[in-house]
């Protein structure tokens, strides 16, 4: 196994809309391994959505260091490693579904007939075949975010960066969408995931790591090791592991709140 | 588009509209209602001023009615039966003057509409990526639509006729009512990308030209179509404008001129040349639409 995301000593702060200082993140080290599902969990405001975009390069770190596949966060950007899932679909109105998921390969000049094709094989992947030629908007908002996971896909990366991909979606499909990743997942080797979330229960189910951070500023307060089975399935969420794990990152936020309070 | 959508998936989850399209029929009803309804107030205030002797007396008032004599506002059917009748003796019908006339002013409609549709679309994507000049040049481009056309109309004529080509100072006119709504519409389409839209495109090591390509253009041009409808009555606006001082014998610019000075002679003539200028503007408007309804094809049917 080696180190796909290494973070070493990493801080962000930035000005507020009003001036004041944000501490975002202080002294996070954490190294992601190949192949591994790991979610980033914690209360809104605790920075999980800027310590992914900082593996993005979308946001620069204050101070620290970041490797991506053992370049720099820029560098990786640039060689295109990673494909990133937004909160919302971010899919391009003008665009069918199948232009979407050629959106990428388009800006990466592959040659029409591989975009035809990869496209083709992405959406099967992720069962909208049949729905190639529909717009955005003809689409429910699962079906959507699956579109903009074949997008993420198509350029084949190993790495696969998710900012609250189902936080917008209800319960029942939220549980089918969480399925749907961990079959893409598995049907791909070698993929890392690096997943924001704030729902404990789907940190848990996906998870092979579950890194809990905690508020203002964003410290790392626990890494729980998920030993759950897999493949995982309905039968995960009655496992008896299942209940101590969820109970477990609980608990940590819980502490990385109080430890708050406490300052 | 969408009825197709619906037949060939039956896997929407979505309320669906009956799929015959009542829309397009509904929309020639209440126009022609619309236009019924015009028709009787006009000929109605005209039967009621007459009724009255062109004087309305509310208690020691006197309200003069004279507006609604066939002198200032003619009989709809007196305008109608003008284009059939020839302007001068021995002349052709006014309606084929007019079609000469309208086609001579559409021409300079269109050119100043193409020329100020570029130079707007330019200065917006000038603006959109340069912080600078759109500080330092905005408020200039706003400026220059509060100095009235109708002064600046002879002294581009004088300009263009000295440079050997008084034939371009018309659609010159029109371009200047032109690009200003291009630009600022434009402007804000090309900038208003979501963050998310634009955070996509950085995650792909995208260049600038790709961005402008694939991302900026294609979110503004559903606010381009907007600008360029409104565009599209003003050239010809600003056209009719730009005949006045050009010296040109033709166009609806100089017919309406013509027929003013000899108004107290027949009236309806002035009228019916006016009903044609609306024409030319909505015909105009129209090809615009159908070209919007060409290019912009992702949007759903609902949001207009």
């Amino acid at each position: 196994m080696s180190a796909v995301i290494s973070i070493k000593n990493l801080t962000k702060k930035f000005r507020g809309s009003d001036g004041t200082l944000i501490h975002a993140l202080e002294n996070i080290n954490l190294t992601i391994e190949e192949g591994e599902f790991v979610s980033l969990i914690g209360p809104s405001g605790c920075g999980k959505s800027t310590l992914l975009r900082i593996m993005a390069d979308l946001i620069q770190p204050t101070s620290g260091s970041i490797t991506v596949n053992k370049k720099t966060a820029a560098q990786a950007r640039k060689d295109r490693e990673y494909g990133f899932v937004f909160q919302s679909s971010t899919l391009y109105d003008w665009r069918t579904v199948i232009k979407n998921v050629q959106l990428p390969l388009e800006i990466m000049k592959w040659p029409k007939e591989k975009r035809d094709e990869r496209a083709r094989e992405m959406l099967g992947l992720v069962e909208l075949g049949e729905f190639e030629d529909k717009y955005p908007w003809q689409l429910s908002g699962g079906m959507q975010q699956r579109v903009s996971i074949a997008r993420a896909l198509a350029f084949e990366p190993n790495i696969l960066l998710m900012d609250e991909p189902f936080g917008a979606l209800d319960e029942m499909t939220r549980e089918r969408m969480n399925n749907e990743l961990l079959r893409i997942w598995t049907a791909i080797p070698h993929m890392t995931v690096v997943f924001v979330t704030h729902s404990i229960a789907e940190a848990v189910y996906l998870s092979d790591h579950v890194v809990v951070l905690s508020p203002r500023p964003g410290r790392l307060a626990e890494i729980i090791d998920v030993n759950l089975p897999r493949p995982r399935g309905p039968e995960t969420r009655d496992h008896e592991d299942y209940f101590r794990l969820t109970s477990q990152v609980r608990h940590a936020l819980r502490t990385g709140i109080r430890d708050e309070v406490m300052e | 588009m969408v009825g197709n959508a619906r037949k060939s998936s039956s896997a929407f989850a979505r309320a669906e509209n009956p799929p015959v399209d009542f829309g397009l029929l509904r929309r020639i009803l209440y126009v022609a209602l619309l236009i019924v309804l015009l028709i009787l107030l006009w000929e109605g205030l005209k039967a009621f001023a007459a009724s009255n002797d062109y004087a309305l007396h509310i208690g020691d008032a006197t309200v003069d009615l004279t507006i609604f004599n066939n002198m200032q506002l003619p009989h709809l059917s007196d305008i109608v039966k003008a284009f059939a009748e020839p302007a001068q003796r021995n002349g052709p019908p006014l309606y084929l003057t007019l079609v000469e006339n309208a086609w001579f002013t559409l021409q300079s409609a269109v050119g100043g509409f193409l020329i100020g549709g570029f130079f707007g679309f330019l200065l917006a994507v000038l603006f959109a990526h340069s912080r600078l000049m759109q500080g330092g040049c905005l408020p200039f481009v706003v400026a220059s639509q509060t100095v009235p056309l109708i002064a600046l109309a002879p002294m581009i004529v004088i300009w263009f006729s000295r440079a050997g080509n008084s034939a371009l100072s018309i659609p010159v006119i029109a371009a200047y009512l032109t690009f200003f709504p291009v630009t600022i519409y434009t402007l804000r389409g090309l900038t208003s990308v979501p963050t998310t839209a634009m955070e996509l495109m950085q995650s792909y090591a995208a260049n600038q030209w790709e961005i402008f390509t694939k991302l900026r253009l294609p979110n503004a041009l559903p606010q381009l179509f907007t600008a360029l409808k409104i565009s599209a009555t003003a050239s010809v606006v600003g056209a009719i404008i730009g005949e006045l001082p050009s010296g040109f014998q033709n166009g609806l610019g100089v017919t309406i001129l013509n027929f003013s000075r000899y108004y107290n002679q027949s009236p309806p003539r002035l009228w019916a040349t006016i009903a044609a200028a609306g024409l030319v503007g909505i015909l105009f408007f129209l090809v615009i639409v159908l070209i919007e309804r060409l290019v912009v094809r992702w949007q759903r049917e609902d949001s207009e």
